[in-house]
């Protein structure tokens, strides 16, 4: 549970506003994260935050008002002045038109399940062991750049609604090597993630880097005409993509004004292909668990889309208020989306042999955007160990390439998937931490691939 | 703390203190008040009427030849959050290739304040509702389905000391709102016309900004009207043609394909991981043929109302104007004090004279990395876009990004935008929709056949510029003019 002292400030000045008659709600988001980075195979950056910030919200009949705290909680003045400062916002504010939802906890929280005590106390100084082992295995030859972000978050929610108090701590990493050839510029990533300390690996690092490189050393590479074609998707194009399809599809404020790839469609459409199914599954191992939202529900295994049917759409506090619908438990920055999995081998180049034929093989799509929200057109880059692949057999390297595409073509004709899960880690380093990861199948086959553009270049 | 005098106390003694220690170099910042609000007005009803405040020190050590950077919101805290800087130096300086030197700089001391008539944060509240609500109450129509009017204050009052002597005091003040309509076409697509507050470049940059129609409010009615016209508008048909870009959309595109690409750190390989690199070498620079004789870009962190003007930068450098292009060559870039030693290091030569002034963090707990300051086209010699349309045969007039992805390398581009004009013999004769347009950057800046005047030059602002890990959130600007490329290629394939 959170330290008795800050708890027994939040939980004063909760009561305190209560009897003030403020409908007030306060969560504190605190983090303690570490960062290593990595360019031209020196450590670049290495940072320590020791943050915490406090959100409160303050609801008056249909008015609004919120404020953020971002400095330590010294005192319980600290959280008065900032409720009160709400509660005048609050008072000034113009009424919606709907009633707005203060959030209430269903029930009481307190979760500390994915959290690592000995991750959240890692000395930098593995981080540069680990980095150093990598380096060395693969000689100088080469440039090397990456990350490891690693840090502790927590979360507390209480409101004048009851006196129910819902609280989190987990760790969670990512870890990131990108090798570059200096003059042919090519390159390779690996990418680890988890909660756990452990969870990185520098010989697993090497492997893969290592697995990856005689193709590349061949020389030469391949730029692809504008046209449709096989396309082998990795764990992270697969979820980058699947990300968001689920945002602009199964978000129930995107669905609600129209905004979204889905509006004219109901629940219970075909918008995928049969071999799609999505849930959030706030347990999955796979995923940073998180098991209550800030608009104070429980979260629990909600289905998106069931057999390529639209099942499910995500209704957070302020939306559900405004369109008189149910909260879903989405108000919050670590949903942990899972795509099921298929029958195919866990290796993606035994699932290109059993397909057979000629593909392309992109594990990562970079910079994705949305030209066509309606539409749900998405366009993103090949970028890092993209290749042609023959037979199951890689062929060559593939120049940097363009995939414009819709969602309903991408997964609606995908015809294998892999039976092994993996653990894609999105997390958001915008402001706050956020630690976000999909379970996502190792990798998918998709048939005509819309590839409308390619560099000369990686 | 007790505001600036004792946070100078505190962070001189300090920087003084881990100097002696051993470190290269070692400066701190201390935000006393980084205040925010946003105001968001959502087909009328007020959805986001939220106040932010934050407070902290953020400090960065070189040690060995190696950053440290530690940040703390504790001000109780921060003779720790100094010691925890040097240690995490000292960790990093374990594994270094190249040390990174910060080199000679004379100490500024000095003040610098964003030119204010009224600070936006203090104006009360309900003032600013009722604006808000008043361009609302323009933008309201039965057939338009979404109406969104938004507003962003921020204040800043900052300290920054380092190991040079250097003492800056600096009280930066932003404004950026936005205003949206949204209706569905014939095909059950949601199209939008939006308009963002930009200024003139010259002027304050306070709330009296909002209350200029034509910096914002008035182009209510216009926004109106040209989603009228996309509603009812055709899409796009794919092929080659000239495009006009109006400077809604040019800012973006200079973002995104000159701006990212020259920022010195991305160069040198240090954004690799997550950003991306640049297809820019150090061999590029005074070398390159980056666009055609028409195309002159600046660097230039002085323009009195801009987000990209600050005085000086995180690193105590003062602001700098230069040229980037000089009539379509690369001649300089974007830089930090650290980065351009380096360059000049590998390259064997001085390729670059002196920090670019645009090391810059987007809060106390994130490290200065390089950033924009404001990087522009200058005007040119086209005339207006009346001219630069009629001197057009085949072509669209493009406006406002829906959508930007870029490669790896900013070595190509695709962009949506909300709407296009057709041109046909030097007329414009049609509104359409869905428009995109793609290309690979330096064809493309060397197809620029038209660069506007002055008259049609406007500084766009950028509030959500992001880069670097941990990621961060950077205000600038892009003073920029309409300008046509020839031959691209527009639309998507069937």
């Amino acid at each position: 549970m959170l330290d008795r002292r800050t708890r027994d400030i939040l939980l004063a000045a909760r009561d305190g506003a209560a009897r003030r008659g403020i409908r007030a709600a306060i969560s504190l988001h605190r983090e303690r994260s570490h960062l290593m980075r990595i360019g031209n195979s020196s450590v670049s950056l290495n940072t320590s935050e020791n943050l915490t910030r406090l959100d409160i919200t303050v609801l008056s009949g249909r008015r609004e008002g919120t404020h953020t705290h971002l400095g330590e909680i010294s005192s319980q003045s600290v959280v008065d002045g900032a409720i009160d400062l709400s509660a005048r916002k609050a008072e000034v504010a113009r009424p919606k038109d709907y009633e707005p939802l203060l959030p209430e906890l269903q029930e009481a929280v307190a979760e500390s399940g994915q959290y690592d005590s000995d991750l959240a106390a890692m000395d930098p100084g593995e981080k540069a062991r680990v980095y150093s082992e990598v380096f060395g295995a693969a000689g100088p030859a080469f440039d090397f750049s990456g990350s490891w972000s690693s840090g502790v978050v927590e979360l507390y929610l209480v409101s004048t609604a009851n006196e129910l108090e819902a609280w989190h701590i987990g760790t969670d990493q990512i870890f990131s090597v990108v090798m570059k050839h200096p003059e042919r510029k090519w390159e390779l990533q690996d990418e680890q993630t988890g909660w756990r300390s452990g969870a990185v690996r520098a010989e697993a690092a090497v492997e893969h880097l290592a697995s990856l490189l005689p193709v590349y050393e061949r020389g030469g590479a391949v730029r692809n005409e504008p046209g449709e074609y096989t396309v082998l998707l990795g764990a992270s194009a697969i979820a980058e993509l699947l990300g968001m399809a689920v945002w602009t599809g199964c978000g129930g404020r995107m669905y609600e004004e129209k905004l979204g790839w889905t509006s004219n469609n109901s629940l219970g459409d075909r918008i995928l292909g049969d071999n799609i199914s999505v849930v959030d599954d706030p347990e999955d191992p796979l995923t940073f668990n998180m098991g209550f939202d800030m608009g104070g529900m429980r979260r629990r295994r909600f289905t998106l889309i069931d057999s390529g049917r639209l099942a499910g759409l995500t209704y957070d506090r302020a939306t559900a208020a405004r369109y008189g619908r149910r909260q879903t438990g989405h108000e919050t920055n670590s949903p942990g989306i899972v795509l099921s999995c298929g029958t195919g081998p866990a290796d993606a180049l035994e699932g290109a042999r059993g397909h057979g034929g000629r593909m392309l093989f992109i594990p990562a799509l970079h910079y994705m955007n949305l030209p066509n929200m309606s539409k749900g057109i998405v366009t993103g880059s090949s970028r890092f160990n993209a290749v042609l692949v023959e037979d199951g057999a890689v062929v060559a390297p593939i120049f940097s390439s363009r995939v414009t595409d819709t969602f309903s073509n991408i997964f609606g004709r995908i015809s294998a998937l892999s039976m092994k899960a993996v653990s894609v880690n999105g997390s958001n380093t915008y402001g706050r931490r956020a630690p976000v990861a999909m379970s996502v199948p190792a990798w998918a086959i998709a048939e005509g691939v819309k590839i409308t553009d390619c560099a000369e270049s990686f | 703390m007790e505001g600036m005098t004792q946070a100078r106390e505190i962070l001189t003694r300090n920087v003084e203190r881990v100097r002696s220690a051993g470190a290269g170099y070692a400066d701190a910042r201390y935000f006393a008040d980084d205040s925010s609000e946003v105001l968001v007005l959502y087909d009328g009803n007020l959805e986001a009427n939220d106040t932010g405040f934050e407070t902290g020190v953020g400090v960065r050590v070189l040690w060995g030849g190696a950053w440290g950077f530690a940040a703390t919101s504790d001000l109780a805290a921060i003779d720790s959050c100094f010691d925890l800087a040097v240690r995490n130096a000292q960790t990093a300086a374990g594994l270094v290739k190249v040390p990174l030197r910060m080199g000679e700089m004379p100490a500024h001391k000095s003040y610098f304040q964003s030119p204010v008539g009224t600070d936006p944060v203090a104006v009360p509240l309900g003032d600013k509702l009722d604006l808000l609500a008043g361009i609302d109450a323009r933008l309201k129509e039965d057939w338009i389905l979404r109406r969104v009017v938004v507003a962003n204050f921020t204040r800043r009052h900052q300290l920054f000391v380092n190991s040079d002597g250097t003492d800056v005091e600096k009280r930066l003040t932003n404004v950026f709102a936005d205003m949206i309509v949204m209706a569905l076409d014939g095909d059950s697509e949601m199209q939008r016309r939006s308009m963002s507050l930009y200024t003139t470049g010259g002027g304050t940059r306070g709330w009296e900004m909002m209350l200029d129609p034509e910096l914002f409010s008035g182009h209510a009615e216009r926004i109106k009207s040209e989603l009228s016209e996309l509603v009812k508008a055709e899409p796009l048909e794919y092929g080659r043609r000239s495009v006009i870009l109006l400077p809604g959309q040019t800012f973006l595109q200079v973002h995104e394909t000159i701006g990212h690409p020259l920022e010195l750190d991305r160069i040198l390989g240090y954004e690799l991981s997550f950003a991306g690199g640049s297809f820019v070498t150090l061999d590029s620079i005074g070398r390159l043929r980056y666009g055609s004789e028409k195309l002159n870009v600046s660097s230039f962190g002085g323009i009195e109302n801009s987000p990209g003007s600050f005085g000086f930068d995180d690193e105590g450098t003062p602001e700098r104007d230069y040229l980037l292009i000089d009539r379509g060559v690369l001649v300089n870039v974007l830089s930090s004090r650290a980065m351009v030693n380096e360059a000049n290091d590998r390259a064997g030569r001085r390729v670059l004279e002196q920090s670019g002034g645009a090391a810059r963090a987007t809060a106390f707990y994130r490290a200065p990395i390089d950033r924009m300051t404001n990087v522009n086209i200058l005007p040119g010699a086209d005339g207006s876009l009346e001219d630069i349309v009629a001197s057009t045969a085949d072509g669209i007039v493009v406006d406002n990004p829906t959508s930007w992805s870029i490669g790896s390398n900013r070595e190509h581009f695709h962009f949506g935008c909300e709407i296009a004009w057709e041109v046909k013999d030097g007329r414009r004769t049609r509104v359409l929709r869905n428009p995109t347009y793609q290309g690979h950057t330096l064809e493309f800046y060397n197809s620029l056949t038209a660069v506007g005047d002055a008259s049609t030059w406007r500084l766009m602002q950028v509030d959500n510029c992001g880069k670097g890990e941990p990621n961060q959130i950077m205000q600038l600007g892009h003073g920029v003019p309409v300008v046509r490329f020839d031959n691209v290629i527009t639309g998507e394939r069937g």
